[in-house]
């Protein structure tokens, strides 16, 4: 059992990254790298995703990687996790609504002693899943004259995430991590000017690696303070193109899979602070503020327009009794909200993101295997003339299987 | 299972792609320019000799144009026959009873005609003196060939051109002319065609009147009708024998111009052009005389320094016929063809369209009263782009015609960039990438 391990990881790889890009359109995902995505592991999706002063004992948390050293003795934490998602846009004019199922996120996490352990997390980075079918816009320096513009785009960057956890001592713990983004992203368009057709097909593809660095405090056993910086990263960008066009007089190729070097992409700094205080061992409290420092990345004019983001974010969790024979009394409860500026300006108007989560715990064992089912309801953009308000309906599903392959091990 | 769950319900999103954020922004990446500001210049050009043998078609008469001047057409044709006796039904001796009577040429109008039919037409025959043979080392006549002829007409006919409501008209000639020829077959003297066309080496139709009137096409169908009878008192036989253009490379049109008080008096060698701002802004298009206009774009070039990576991927020009150029005598041409020539205006290329077929430049006049939006039309994206990129200097022009050279005469006068009211334009689209 212990040597099938790494090959169901790459079994979990290769399939993950054939699956992480068929993530749900929106027409927003055509700024930037894509959408953001957050895979967020455990009950976090239920804590409207406040984790940064959580520990890791019974899921891998991976908004903080200084909590890795919560990872009890000799246990093994595998995780796996999908999401549905229904959304609804609407704009002045119309409303559609898609479905979309996509898998998540797999990792998994072990203690190396007693004092610092390691985890693997693979999920996606952005998404960048859009189409625009006979946009109309004027052409420049001409009077009243129009083209139409049709572009499909798909793709996004996945997010490799190794991470190594310290405890420097019972109250402080340290944790770094390397951030592998990677990906491409392709943009199909054409143009119809006048009576021609001009075909440009894109792919950009990005790599850069960003350190993370966590830690968590421990004022006491109920208190603990957490603190998550990422530094600003550069990702690298090229890009090949082929160009055609096509009018009354023929057919020409201007360009065939042609290489060259396009705008790099600047991740922001980020600096995140949290707490998570408990009362009687059975409310949880958890407060995240996080803030991105977008300004500072003069990011290229090519990827849209960026400001300094925002998120708060507060989570509510009720357990009974940890390990109470009851089943019942072991699943714990969760709730939290979420409010998010954003970063993406469009028309001078942020694309604010609001969401309401709860979810639930299922323990699988006596240990920390569990079924973490969340339900979050959000709201993102609005409805203005060139906005488009986009409502959604998130079912994440996350599962972590605990210590299984190590305690068999043990009885052999 | 799980997993199974999760790969069955990934592709249940439908996107109709009528959302989007942010038009503004769309159209940063790849910037869509439209250019009307570029320089055309326009010219004249006389085609040194347009080939007008073998054309089937039988061009007689002359008007005044007021734009292009005295236009004539005469025509040269050769007639024959394949059997040489007179109608026998019986024998060869029977000859000695025939009589003639008269001879004619019948004239048989195609659809063709320019100018004023209503006007009072003069026609006259010659003989041709000489052989039909051409001056030049190819089996063709031009538009400026001759041949020697007899200044004696053998017959004439002033008439109103009726080419669409009657079939033919009818040209009596000279009955001795007549007379000979008949003996000439009584006796059996002429029994080959080469003996025949030795004795008869052709015809010319000639229009020589001074008054402006029209020019109209007549088909090879044209035939010298020999009429005979037999038999004396109330008893006769008619007959007729016919002579017909059996050799249509021996029939060919001699179109000439007096262009004298025009403005395209001085037209130079047909390496040169005349440029529009000699010749009042307008470019001069006349079909039989080779008169065709040379369109060039010369600061195409420049657009290459608009963006790094940029391509026209549209351009429409687009030609008015000068303002009160053209009428109902006058009518302007469906089409005109296109060629790419070089700066000697030899021809080099056409332009195609996708499927490779020649494109040409189409009028555009559906019900406009006012004669404003009447125009030619005619898609040269692909044709600038090559000569944004060209490395060398070789700069290419356009030539335009008739869509028929040499057997028309057709025309028409095109406005120049500065033309008031018949501005010549080129409208550009232009793509970054």
């Amino acid at each position: 059992m212990k040597k099938s391990c790494p090959f169901l990881v790459l079994v979990f790889f290769s399939f993950f990254v054939s699956y992480s890009q068929s993530i749900a359109t929106s027409p927003y995902s055509l700024y930037g790298l894509g959408s953001l995505y957050e895979a967020n592991f455990g009950l976090i999706p239920s804590l409207g995703t406040a984790g940064i002063a959580l520990p890791s004992d019974n899921f891998i948390n991976n908004k903080n990687a200084a909590s890795l050293v919560n990872i009890p003795a000799n246990n093994f934490f595998f995780e796996v996790g999908g999401k549905g998602i229904q959304s609804s846009f609407e704009d002045n004019v119309k409303k559609e609504n898609r479905n979309n199922f996509q898998f998540s996120h797999f990792a998994f996490a072990f203690p190396i002693n007693s004092k610092s352990a390691v985890s693997v997390a693979m999920m996606p980075y952005s998404s960048s899943s859009f189409k625009i079918s006979g946009l109309k816009i004027p052409i420049l320096d001409s009077s009243n004259e129009y083209y139409y513009l049709n572009v499909m785009g798909t793709g996004g960057l996945n997010n490799l995430d190794f991470s190594y956890a310290y405890k420097v001592s019972s109250k402080l713990s340290f944790g770094l991590s390397a951030s592998v983004l990677f990906g491409n992203t392709t943009d199909n368009r054409t143009y119809e000017i006048n009576n021609s057709v001009t075909t440009i097909d894109k792919k950009v593809s990005y790599s850069g690696i960003r350190p993370i660095l966590g830690s968590q405090f421990k004022m006491n056993e109920s208190l603990t303070f957490g603190l998550n910086v990422k530094s600003p990263t550069r990702v690298n960008a090229s890009k090949i193109q082929s160009v055609s066009v096509v009018n009354e007089t023929g057919t020409s190729t201007l360009e065939t899979d042609k290489k060259s070097d396009t705008d790099d992409f600047y991740l922001p700094l980020e600096v995140g602070v949290g707490f998570n205080k408990s009362f009687k061992n059975k409310i949880n409290i958890a407060f995240d503020y996080e803030k991105r420092f977008w300004d500072a990345t003069n990011q290229s004019d090519l990827y849209g327009n960026f400001s300094d983001q925002n998120k708060f974010a507060l989570g509510l969790s009720y357990q009974k009794s940890k390990a109470s024979r009851n089943y019942f009394d072991r699943i714990k409860y969760a709730t939290g909200i979420n409010y998010d500026t954003g970063y993406l300006e469009v028309d001078n108007k942020k694309i604010e993101d609001k969401n309401f989560s709860i979810g639930v715990s299922l323990p699988l064992d006596h240990l920390s295997s569990a079924l973490f089912v969340s339900y979050t309801y959000g709201q993102k953009g609005q409805i203005t003339n060139s906005l488009v308000q986009e409502n959604y309906h998130k079912l994440t599903l996350n599962l972590n299987l605990d210590g299984i392959w190590f305690v068999k091990k043990k009885l052999e | 299972m799980f997993f199974g769950v999760l790969m069955f319900s990934c592709d249940s999103d439908v996107d109709a792609g009528e959302f989007v954020v942010g038009a503004d922004y769309l159209a940063l990446k790849n910037k869509v320019i439209s250019i009307d500001t570029v320089t055309i210049n326009l010219s004249t050009i006389k085609l040194d000799s347009l080939v007008t043998s073998n054309e089937s078609r039988i061009l007689a008469g002359n008007y005044d144009d007021p734009l292009f001047g005295k236009v004539k057409a005469n025509s040269y044709f050769q007639v024959s026959t394949t059997s040489f006796n007179l109608y026998s039904e019986n024998s060869d001796t029977d000859a000695t009873g025939y009589v003639f009577d008269s001879i004619a040429v019948i004239l048989r109008y195609d659809d063709y005609y320019y100018a004023d039919t209503t006007k009072v037409q003069t026609l006259n025959i010659h003989r041709v003196t000489k052989k039909f043979k051409p001056n030049v080392n190819d089996d063709s006549f031009y538009n400026n060939s001759a041949l020697d002829y007899n200044d004696t007409s053998l017959g004439t006919i002033t008439y109103r051109p009726k080419p669409i409501g009657r079939d033919s008209i009818n040209v009596k000639l000279d009955n001795e002319f007549g007379l000979e020829l008949f003996n000439k077959f009584k006796n059996n003297e002429i029994t080959t065609s080469s003996e025949f066309t030795d004795y008869l080496k052709g015809f010319v139709l000639t229009s020589d009147s001074n008054a402006s009137g029209s020019i109209v096409g007549f088909n090879l169908s044209s035939v010298l009708r020999l009429y005979y009878s037999r038999g004396k008192g109330g008893a006769e036989d008619f007959y007729t024998k016919d002579f017909t253009v059996l050799d249509a490379t021996k029939q060919f049109n001699s179109i000439s111009s007096d262009r004298a008080g025009t403005l395209i008096n001085d037209l130079p060698l047909s390496k040169m052009s005349l440029s529009s701002s000699y010749t009042g802004n307008t470019g001069f298009i006349q079909s039989g005389t080779g008169i065709v206009c040379r369109v060039d774009f010369p600061n195409i070039r420049q657009l290459k320094f608009l963006s790094d990576k940029g391509a026209i991927v549209d351009a429409k020009l687009i030609m008015k016929p000068v303002k009160n150029s053209y009428s109902k005598l006058f009518p302007l041409p469906e089409k005109l063809s296109v060629y790419v020539v070089d700066k000697l205006n030899r021809i080099k290329t056409t332009l195609t369209n996708s499927s490779g077929e020649s494109i040409v430049a189409t009028l555009n006049n559906a019900n406009d009263e006012f004669d404003e939006n009447v125009n030619y039309q005619l898609s040269i994206g692909s044709f600038l782009q090559k000569e944004m990129l060209k490395e060398s200097d070789s700069k290419s022009g356009l030539i335009f015609t008739l869509p028929s050279l040499s057997k028309v005469v057709d025309r028409v006068a095109l406005g120049d960039q500065t033309k008031k009211e018949s501005e010549m334009k080129l409208q550009i689209y232009y793509i970054t990438y």
